[in-house]
């Protein structure tokens, strides 16, 4: 960002952790990082600018004294780079701690704003685990904070294909006029990931793939994909949207038959053997945590009546793959001969999220050649990467932009956090009476359950 | 353009087909479908060359599984590691027909997980369809990699035993499956049809089938016949002939025949009464044309589904 002139020259960096770090220290680590991962050549003039705004405070949260530290450390640089009391705090802590550091910062004097400067907070998933411990939390970081200055980084919201969603609704004419339930036969909504829990078995545990990915996440795209047109692309009108489509969402009455969980087992993946989730490291080994999740969601508009929207997510899938897939009603009149059509699938739009990011249609094209009159399946693809030879910036390079300038619309408000957890802890609660989820070998598309879950509605999951 | 990659993962595979479409500016989605071959190293190079040529009428991709026989040295490695690895080669461009082929060489444990070693990297949303060049499992439809597809093709001629393998694919016989040596039949099966659609509609009474002895083609021929016609067969064995010779349908105004002796010039003479023969070409069948045709049709096929399932009781009671 800096190399892009993005940053102000008065820009700096305060680091505060519990470890034993110098500033000299977390220099290096920061310069380490850069070097590895800026997306434009690293210069050495633009680091030696950064790196005279970086400081680093060492201290634990209990412990006054050391945001007092902060608290001097921040002065002396509104004082001496010219940051004039605008800060932003990015607080990657554990939700427990939050009551405290916000109590801290409060204490010390650096959660309320000066005359004409912004004091803005960021805060990362998991925003709480159910409604209530949401609104817990909204309360103790709103007591510190104005709730106006609370921005809740998703960093998928921050990801180019998903802005692109709204320029390929919004933008054009070709896809608007069929998005809804006259068209569109269902949705499914897709995050898959290849790895196991790793180093998050702590806080996994007990929390599970819906909570940590299906509440925010994959609501928030759905939210994208079934909102209706924002009257601007301003914070509030697109929120107001937003918010009308979770409100709007309807679970099934019969969680048993339209929600599936399930739980990896051991198998082979990317070459290695890998264990089971009961297994891993920091498990319980009799732990009921799901680490695949799959539900099936309805919006009572009369955009969406009747088309279901499958959200699905899981642990140790086939690959890593984020998408959003809106299928389409089959054409009401086939004039081939049945076997004409045999190998014609519906169409679909496929938004990919990542990796390779772009859109794909699928629709039927005839089979070159022979004396019969054949219709298969064929793609008519987009990449970011070919279109755009530039690379896309990373999700958290615009958030954070977006932070610094106060920008929110592609943050999710309190509004949005609660009502998808109203929508999540029913399942959660349903899913809490059940015992072990279903075992799904690692490596593989998920749980039985899954596969049964949409052939009850007489449809298959894609396979990405 | 072959990339080799040794001790290698699927991720990393998938990442560098990704980066070298991107360099050459082409896009994996324009794959119709994936085509999964299950080999070994012999047979390797000659199977990749026949995926090649199909794969110019199908724009496919192709992951060719052949397990390594790469030995590990012993100073390589501490004892006991490496016994399980991947060695992979991506083949572009010239070296890919129309699209791109991914050999995995798997050793140790990931010999038998086949499946999840090849689910990352198949073609989004379009069908899977398996080929086994030579030997076959027992059962397609329980196999790791079978089970994934829409279409599984065999070749039963090429496997060590033709007959043991046809009967294996025919008691675990599934809607899915097709053997190649049905698909070699193509050809003759379309002359014969159009030689019984001309007039004057006289009923075949009986047929004989001249070809080599227990050749798998000419049994599915007659079992073919048998089933549609009605009427018996016979299989008689031209001693020397290494495919169907000739096939002669006796009706009431004589014998109409369609006879190929050698499959050297590939000419056929095609005899019907009242009227002098004519030669047709019929060269035999490669195995490139048999895969491009199966790769075209990826519907179950119906007619190969009775013959295996009826006719060929018929013609073969004692099997």
């Amino acid at each position: 960002m800096a190399n892009r002139g993005l940053l102000p020259p008065s820009f700096g960096l305060t680091g505060f952790a519990r470890r034993d770090w110098t500033e000299d220290h977390f220099k290096e680590f920061v310069k380490e990082n850069v070097e590895a991962h800026c997306r434009t050549p690293f210069k050495d003039s633009t680091w030696k600018q950064l790196a005279d705004g970086i400081r680093f405070v060492q201290g634990t949260f209990d412990d006054p004294k050391a945001f007092e530290r902060l608290s001097d450390t921040v002065a002396e640089l509104d004082r001496d780079r010219g940051t004039r009391g605008n800060h932003a705090f990015y607080m990657s802590v554990p939700p427990r701690a939050f009551p405290q550091v916000s109590r801290q910062l409060a204490d010390c004097g650096l959660a309320k704003s000066t005359e004409g400067a912004w004091r803005r907070v960021i805060i990362e998933k998991p925003f709480g685990h159910d409604l209530a411990s949401a609104k817990e939390l909204d309360r103790v970081v709103s007591e510190v904070f104005d709730p106006s200055s609370v921005f809740r980084i998703d960093h998928y919201l921050g990801k180019e294909t998903v802005q692109n969603m709204l320029a390929l609704r919004f933008a054009n004419a070709m896809y608007e006029p069929i998005w809804n339930s006259n068209y569109v036969d269902h949705v499914q909504i897709t995050m898959a990931e290849d790895i196991g829990v790793a180093g998050r078995a702590g806080y996994y545990d007990g929390i599970g793939a819906a909570r940590d990915v299906i509440q925010n996440h994959l609501l928030q795209l759905m939210a994208l994909t079934a909102m209706e047109e924002p009257v601007s692309f301003s914070a509030a009108d697109l929120t107001a949207e937003k918010t009308k489509v979770l409100s709007a969402v309807r679970l099934p009455k019969d969680l048993a038959a339209h929600t599936a969980r399930g739980q990896y087992a051991a198998g082979w993946q990317g070459s290695h053997e890998v264990v089971g989730y009961l297994d891993e490291k920091g498990i319980d080994p009799a732990s009921i945590t799901e680490t695949y999740a799959a539900i099936r969601l309805d919006v009572d508009t009369r955009r969406w009546a009747g088309v279901p929207f499958y959200l699905r997510t899981g642990k140790r899938l086939g690959k890593r793959v984020t998408e959003i897939a809106v299928v389409f009603k089959r054409a009401p009149h086939l004039p081939f001969e049945s076997t004409a059509t045999k190998e014609l699938g519906k169409n679909a739009i496929v938004i990919r999220v990542q990796p390779d990011e772009g859109v794909t249609m699928r629709f039927g094209s005839k089979v070159p050649g022979g004396t019969s009159m054949e219709v298969r399946d064929v793609s008519m693809d987009f990449g970011y990467g070919r279109s755009f030879t530039e690379s896309s910036p990373e999700a958290y390079e615009r958030l954070i932009l977006d932070v610094l300038l106060g920008d929110p619309p592609l943050f999710p408000t309190t509004r949005e956090v609660e009502l998808s957890w109203q929508i999540l802890d029913p399942i959660e609660e349903f899913w809490s009476t059940l015992g072990q989820p279903q075992p799904y070998r690692s490596g593989t598309w998920g749980p039985e359950e899954a596969v049964e879950m949409l052939a009850r509605d007489g449809h298959r999951w894609r396979m990405p | 353009m072959i990339i080799t990659m040794q001790d290698t993962e699927t991720r990393e595979i998938s990442a560098k087909i990704d980066e070298l479409h991107e360099e050459r500016g082409e896009a994996a989605l324009g794959r119709v479908l994936t085509l999964l071959i299950s080999t070994n190293e012999a047979s390797l190079e000659h199977d990749l060359e026949v995926a090649n040529s199909a794969s110019r009428e199908h724009p496919c991709r192709v992951i060719a599984i052949a397990p390594s026989a790469r030995k590990v040295e012993a100073g390589d490695s501490a004892e006991g590691e490496h016994h399980t690895f991947l060695d992979a080669e991506v083949r572009f461009g010239s070296d890919a027909g129309a699209g791109e082929i991914i050999v995995l060489r798997p050793r140790g444990g990931l010999v038998h997980h086949a499946d999840t070693l090849v689910i990352p990297l198949l073609v989004p949303d379009a069908p899977v369809v398996a080929w086994w060049p030579n030997e076959a499992p027992a059962n397609l439809s329980k196999d790791l990699l079978g089970s994934m597809a829409r279409s599984r093709i065999t070749d039963a001629m090429n496997s060590s035993n033709p007959m043991r393998t046809m009967n294996d694919l025919r008691r675990n016989w599934s809607s899915k499956n097709v053997d190649m040596s049905w698909t070699r039949l193509t050809v003759w099966r379309a002359m014969l049809a159009s030689m019984l659609d001309q007039p004057p509609h006289l009923p075949v009474s009986s047929v004989r089938v001249t070809g080599p002895k227990d050749f798998l083609p000419m049994d599915l021929l007659a079992a073919w016949l048998r089933l549609r016609l009605n009427v018996p067969v016979i299989v008689e064995d031209d001693p020397g002939a290494n495919a169907v010779t000739g096939v002669y349908l006796t009706r009431a105004d004589g014998v109409l025949s369609l006879e190929r002796p050698s499959t050297g010039d590939g000419v056929a003479m095609q005899s019907v009464p009242g009227q002098s023969p004519q030669t047709i070409s019929v060269p035999t069948r490669t195995i490139e044309e048999c895969l491009s045709e199966e790769l075209g049709r990826l519907y179950p096929d119906e007619i190969y589904a009775e013959v295996v399932t009826q006719g060929w009781d018929l013609i073969n009671p004692q099997h």
